[in-house]
């Protein structure tokens, strides 16, 4: 699997996501000659312990999310960020958790937008909206340098496409911009081969990162 | 779903019955060594408490690890008649975390158990797979290079295949229909319900390494 990085929309102070910013972000894409090449879709859930003791639930963690990614249509991949575990399993594991009846799911987070090919790259713009709802939570932006598979062979070109992005995205104006944290796999005890727990691991990390934004926005609306 | 059944024999008679099974089926053996670890939700987990099972694959070059749930039992008038017993079970492959992805959860270890033999995958009427093990426990936490037989001198023997809510009848029938062929060597039947060892497995064992199981059935 070839190196991705997964960006996310942080509104400037005051601001929120909106359906023009996604278009402006997409006409971007456009305007650097991308090909569109079909839609996306990653879905997020979050779980939450079901306890006898609702004082217990405490004792068990609070961030373990579910991920489902396009590339790997007959996995699924869980994640605990608290304890730096990643999972790959069959989709077949969602069967056992259901009837476990340990932990159920609380909410479900779409991500899904266009796909574009740039040459070698692999661009894919995409709104966060809860599945039951289309209010935009959050806008992601992958970036898949198509080539490479080695994480730190593909760095430098992957830092310079995105600079070059965030560089033609300022020229709109927008209140915001792109954010890309590189988590540090290796406390997952992932390599510098990239796989879709690495994917994971972006996705649970950009999540805590949109969620900490909502929360500030929240704070500064208060 | 999948349909069981189990069975004992003497380890004395396993390798007639490996000669048995090998003419049966009319493929190799695949040698079995499988840590098998069964994990038990926290007291407080879940409304009732829950089970699950992490199998390892100690024969792969590098562990596999699988993650089995194992569910009620068919039930009903129509169950009891049948000498198999039915039950769901659901498995996913898993990545070499899934140990550690439970114990965060808030599951325990209840026990684990080494199984150490062959096992035989086919299809007749039925995908069946036909596993003949020693089960062993760990004197130490997952010391599987220590393992000691919990019953010495006795394997146990599975069969097992997976079937759905619509085809189960002819899985059953099939698995029933096998078991018959190996009744001179061991009685098979819905685990939990010991039959023990059969009278005529001396002599049927002794049959089957006299002619080197080249009987057809």
């Amino acid at each position: 699997m070839t190196v991705k990085w997964v960006l996310h929309w942080h509104p400037s102070a005051g601001h929120t996501v909106n359906t023009q910013i996604m278009n402006e972000i997409s006409q971007c894409v456009e305007s650097l000659n991308g090909v569109k090449d079909g839609r996306w879709k990653s879905v997020l859930t979050f779980y939450k312990p079901i306890t006898r003791d609702q004082s217990m639930a405490a004792e068990y963690p609070r961030d373990f999310l579910g991920i489902s990614i396009p590339e790997q249509p007959n996995k699924y991949y869980f994640i605990i960020r608290a304890h730096r575990i990643v999972l790959e399993a069959d989709l077949s594991i969602q069967t056992i958790m259901d009837k476990l009846q340990s932990y159920k799911s609380r909410v479900s987070l779409n991500f899904e937008g266009i796909q574009y090919q740039l040459g070698d790259f692999q661009v894919r713009v995409g709104k966060v909206a809860p599945s039951t709802s289309e209010t935009m939570r959050g806008i992601v932006m992958e970036v898949e340098y198509l080539p490479i598979s080695s994480i730190d062979k593909s760095r430098q070109i992957l830092e310079d496409f995105v600079d070059f992005w965030k560089d033609t995205l300022s020229k709109r104006s927008l209140p915001g911009h792109f954010l890309h944290n590189e988590p540090n796999f290796g406390e997952y005890g992932l390599g510098d081969q990239y796989s879709a727990e690495h994917t994971t691991v972006q996705y649970a990390t950009v999540m805590a990162q949109l969620i900490a934004t909502v929360q500030t926005t929240q704070v500064v609306r208060n | 779903m999948e349909c069981v059944v189990q069975g004992i024999i003497e380890t004395q008679h396993v390798e007639a019955l490996e000669i048995l099974l090998q003419g049966l089926c009319g493929v190799n053996k695949e040698r079995l060594r499988i840590h098998e670890l069964c994990l038990k939700s926290s007291q407080n987990l879940g409304f009732v408490s829950s089970e699950v099972r992490l199998i390892c694959d100690l024969e792969q070059t590098e562990p596999t690890w699988i993650v089995r749930h194992i569910g009620g039992a068919m039930r009903g008038a129509g169950a009891d008649l049948i000498s198999v017993l039915v039950r769901t079970m659901v498995e996913s492959k898993a990545s070499k975390n899934a140990l550690r992805l439970f114990y965060a959860l808030g599951y325990k270890l209840d026990h684990e158990l080494l199984r150490v033999g062959f096992s035989f995958h086919f299809y007749r009427g039925a995908q069946i797979t036909v596993t003949v093990s020693s089960v062993n426990k760990l004197p130490k936490l997952h010391a599987v290079d220590e393992a000691e037989p919990v019953t010495p001198g006795i394997q146990l023997v599975e069969v097992t295949a997976p079937a759905t809510s619509d085809n189960y009848g002819e899985v059953v029938t099939a698995v029933s229909s096998f078991c018959e062929y190996l009744a001179p060597l061991l009685h098979l039947s819905k685990p939990g319900i010991s039959t023990g060892v059969v009278p005529t497995a001396a002599a049927a064992a002794a049959s089957l390494m006299s002619d080197g199981g080249g009987t057809t059935v």
